[in-house]
């Protein structure tokens, strides 16, 4: 490797750590290193940091392209991790605007128009006013989601080693249900069904069905949702994201942009340098890959006998989740005189997370979606008179695969069409004749952008054999290359905006220990 | 607490581990890298494009079509666009970089059945880089170009099925596009062309709007309208007007209108269209590139026009100081001192260019300032719509050739200095 160091006239020929992709969780581990004064180098082949975390400019319009809820900011009195971490610790210049409600819930099949607080007992209120008899058992439940939420608190004060006797006394239904679904564990507590159409649409912020989903994840999500509230940042995630960057370049971190990687450099099972695409060679000793273990095992690392054959089978024992297909509409007319009451809304006919599931998987117009008036968090993101929207579909990261070049515009504009008439029905807002900017992402968008493998948004599945809890406790065996670490969605607790940060954050701590200075 | 019995939830957990090992031991040993999603996103979106000249073809004495298709053999098919997209040039003159975007002026179509693009300039007078093209470009002369880019289509979801299309000059090339479409079926939509000529021999493209408004008036129908006529002119004579778009459009309500042409109509045109009450989300305005004279645009600091100002460029570690001339875009020069950052609309608009101000204040125009709020906090400039009011430090990306121009070939733009 040392020989090879040269030709580099735009880097140092030696980091302490090399940070791959400016991700939320590359963000974040760069961002932890250069707090701790580690020589850091963050490198990112988009042209803007962000990942999915950025934001796009159409005529009078910026967009968010991806986050709806940003989960534990917290208050400036009880503060969550977000702010704690990036504010507090970080010194980052980034402001948070709370979301009104948790979401409006449309199910057009079920008559269900309902808006759903943030609160545990405003929450349980709302339902229990909406359904008779159930209130005492979503108090049970809402109990139990909160000694998971407050287990994985616990295990992460503890660094990943929690003492199981304090785990079994103190949050006694953590270890019980961890082991199921989220169907399993919540059919035994007779809530009634119309109230758990209620309180299941944050699994599409998961992305698999309740029958197959984690609990322990599910029950993490929606109590911490429930219970903190949720944010965005002002000036979009590009907000946060170019707050990031410019806390991490003054305190002394060193980020660049436009350079890919694309070789990670192995000596005796140990990480020893890296080369990007223009042919720059820059020697490390502790790589974090913000991006998917199949780009970095299947292509990053240079010679694949440097994998052992135990990565290779992991990963294909795991299933890519899903992508999205959203719609970004700027509307010349004001919120109110559109009608669109609410900051976040889920549509569809019914709650059936099994049905929609397997939409994700058939390529045809999507039957549910998530969609975001953020004039509703930030009345001026966009200007007097108007209105941003964006509607997102989840879908399975290879239904767009037989594609054809000449098809697609036809086909994203027949799935957007569909979207937009849902939404136009279900709140009766008339979109259609008020669009001024219309940009539609696909698989592709986000493949193209990000370069995320098959266009993954929510990286691994949860099943319980793939949640967070299997993947903490298989930790140590899974870690294949000395001084390779993964942040992001593909880190051991998975994807979404917080679990991203924090996982950059863990895989900072960890190459902090290992790096010898 | 217990869910199904205290032993089989406990059974339940540490199961998971060893349910995990039993699938890990089934799965294949093998990596796989198969990735549809990422091949379409490249076929559809192409880093860059090494394209031949094909076929050269005199439209008036002073534009040329030339037609580009992928080297013979190279197998690489070429993406379709949007009818109204454009790519961009990128080449080295001496030891500056020159980039220039121009709209496709064939159709998506024309790829699918016969595989090629159009790109129809109109030679500048005393242009430097349309002479060089006029000069240099012959059958058989290879260039190296972007991909498809640029948001100046038809939408149907957002634009009406009846388009007006007003097109100045040069900025015919994407309304023939959207044309030639419609005429391949492809397009769903009809359009109204007011066509804005200088003299009645500078119009281009009139035989095949001539043939296509022929075969079908009630898809398309094209007014030339001349502003210097001879006497042999029988069309209508003077500037695109509101009274001219109402006599030859009819009623404008609920129709979308595509405008491209020179900046200097866009002034004329803006004030046009307002008085024609028409709301903003139907008109659709291709982004005019660099004005020819900024030291004439009102809001410009005029008292800096004759000034030059030094300039340090940060590209990772290494540091250059070039001069930067008041009225060129920052971009400008740095191509000019042979740096040849990305850039694709040198409008403002598309960001490529994006780059970090150190120190120093510039003039960003203001009809192309599309900025994201964030980057304005955070001291970005886009340098294809930014002007030096003082000496300058800017950090720029990184990009291929400033790398490979020493280590040789990585990045599609690397060589492509010397091919044409």
């Amino acid at each position: 490797m040392n020989e090879n160091i040269k030709n580099n006239p735009h880097f140092d020929s030696y980091y302490d750590a090399v940070v791959i992709g400016a991700g939320n969780g590359g963000l974040s581990a760069a961002l932890q290193l250069s707090i701790d004064n580690v020589r850091v180098l963050l490198l990112e082949q988009h042209n803007l940091p962000g990942g999915f975390a950025t934001s796009f400019v159409r005529g009078r319009f910026e967009f968010e392209p991806s986050l709806h809820e940003l989960s534990n900011v917290g208050s400036g009195q009880d503060k969550g991790f977000m702010r704690k971490f990036l504010q507090d610790k970080g010194g980052v210049d980034v402001e948070f605007i709370p979301v009104p409600e948790a979401y409006h819930l449309i199910l057009t099949d079920e008559g269900i128009n309902i808006k759903i607080p943030f609160g545990i007992e405003k929450f349980i209120e709302t339902i229990a006013a909406a359904v008779p008899g159930s209130r005492e058992p979503l108090e049970r439940y809402m109990q139990t989601c909160k000694e998971t939420f407050g287990a994985i608190g616990y295990i992460g004060r503890m660094n990943g080693v929690p003492d199981p006797k304090v785990l079994m006394e103190e949050y006694p239904s953590f270890m019980v249900t961890a082991g199921y679904t989220v169907k399993q564990v919540t059919d035994t507590f007779g809530i009634p069904d119309r109230a758990l159409e209620m309180i299941y649409p944050y699994w599409s912020y998961l992305g698999i069905p309740v029958n197959r989903l984690s609990f322990t994840i599910w029950a993490l999500v929606l109590y911490n949702y429930i219970l903190k509230g949720a944010h965005i940042p002002r000036y979009t995630s590009h907000g946060m994201s170019a707050a990031i960057d410019a806390r991490i370049r003054e305190l002394g971190g060193r980020t660049e942009y436009s350079t890919r990687v694309k070789k990670i450099f192995v000596e005796e099972g140990r990480v020893v340098g890296v080369e990007t695409a223009a042919g720059e060679r820059i020697g490390a000793s502790y790589v974090i890959a913000n991006l998917s273990p199949n780009i970095v095992y299947g292509s990053l690392v240079d010679d694949r006998n440097n994998v052992p054959e135990e990565a290779y089978r992991l990963i294909n024992a795991r299933k890519i989740g899903a992508s999205a297909f959203v719609v970004y509409l700027g509307l010349d007319a004001s919120p109110d005189e559109l009608g669109i009451e609410s900051y976040g809304y889920f549509i569809g006919a019914s709650m059936d997370t099994e049905k929609s599931y397997k939409n994700f998987f058939t390529f045809e117009a999507p039957e549910m979606q998530a969609t975001i008036c953020l004039n509703r968090a930030i009345p001026d993101c966009s200007p007097p008179g108007t209105t941003i929207l964006s509607m997102t579909a989840l879908a399975g990261p290879d239904t767009w695969k037989d594609v054809r070049p000449e098809n697609y515009v036809r086909f994203k504009q027949e799935f957007a069409k569909v979207m937009i008439d849902q939404f136009s029905e279900a709140v009766g807002a008339p979109l259609s004749d008020h669009i001024e900017e219309i940009e539609i992402a696909t698989p592709q968008t986000f493949a193209r952008y990000t370069g995320a493998f098959k266009g993954s948004i929510y990286a691994y599945e949860q099943d319980p054999w793939d949640s967070v809890v299997a993947r903490s406790m298989s930790g140590p065996q899974e870690r294949y290359i000395k001084g390779l670490d993964f942040a992001g969605g593909y880190a051991s607790i998975g994807h979404g905006y917080e679990s991203a940060f924090l996982s950059g954050r863990i895989a900072a701590q960890m190459a902090l220990k290992k790096i010898k200075r | 607490m217990e869910v199904y019995g205290k032993d089989k939830d406990l059974n339940a957990f540490f199961g998971l581990v060893s349910e995990r090992q039993e699938r890990v031991k089934r799965a294949s040993p093998l990596p796989d890298m198969e990735d549809p999603i990422s091949d379409l996103s490249r076929m559809l979106h192409p880093e860059g494009m090494r394209l031949v000249v094909s076929v050269v073809r005199d439209e008036t004495p002073s534009v040329k079509t030339f037609r580009l298709e992928p080297a013979a053999g190279s197998g690489a098919g070429l993406p379709v666009f949007r009818p109204g997209q454009y790519v961009s040039l990128k080449t080295k003159i001496g030891d500056a970089w020159i980039t220039r975007p121009y709209s496709i002026s064939s159709s998506p179509s024309d790829v699918l059945s016969s595989g090629y693009y159009e790109l129809t300039i109109q030679k500048k007078e005393g242009g430097f880089f349309t002479g060089h093209i006029w000069d240099l470009w012959k059958e058989g002369t290879v260039v190296d170009l972007s991909g498809p880019h640029g948001n100046f289509y038809h939408d149907s979801l957002r634009d009406s099925y009846d388009i007006v299309a007003i097109a100045g000059g040069s900025g015919i090339t994407p309304i023939r596009s959207m044309v030639r479409e419609i005429f391949a079926g492809d397009l769903d939509a009809k359009i109204t062309l007011l066509y804005g000529i200088r003299t009645p021999d500078c119009a281009v493209f009139s035989e095949e709007f001539d043939m296509y408004a022929a075969r079908e008036p009630e898809r398309f129908r094209v007014i030339y309208v001349c502003s210097e006529p001879d006497d042999t002119w029988r069309g209508p004579a003077g500037f695109i007007t509101a009274s001219c778009i109402m006599e030859h459009a009819g009623d404008v309500k609920g129709k979308t209108f595509f405008v491209c042409g020179p900046r200097e109509m866009y002034g004329f045109l803006d004030r046009e269209l307002n008085a024609l009450d028409i709301p903003r989300r139907r008109i659709r305005k291709e982004a005019s590139g660099e004005p020819v004279d900024i030291a004439s645009e009102p809001e410009f600091p005029v008292e800096t026009k004759e000034m030059t100002f030094s300039l340090v460029v940060h590209m990772g570690n290494e540091a250059r100081t070039i001069s930067a001339k008041a009225v060129d875009t920052i971009l400008v020069s740095l191509e000019k001192a042979g740096i040849g950052p990305d850039s694709q609309c040198r409008s403002g608009e598309c960001g490529l260019c994006r780059s970090l101000l150190m120190a120093g204040d510039v003039f960003v125009r203001p009809d192309g300032d599309g900025r994201r709020t964030a980057d304005k906090k955070f001291g970005y400039i886009h340098p294809c719509s930014s002007y030096p009011v003082s000496d300058l430090e800017i950090r720029i990306p990184l990009t291929g050739d400033v790398v490979t121009a020493k280590n040789g070939n990585s990045s599609w733009n690397s060589d492509g200095g010397t091919t044409i």
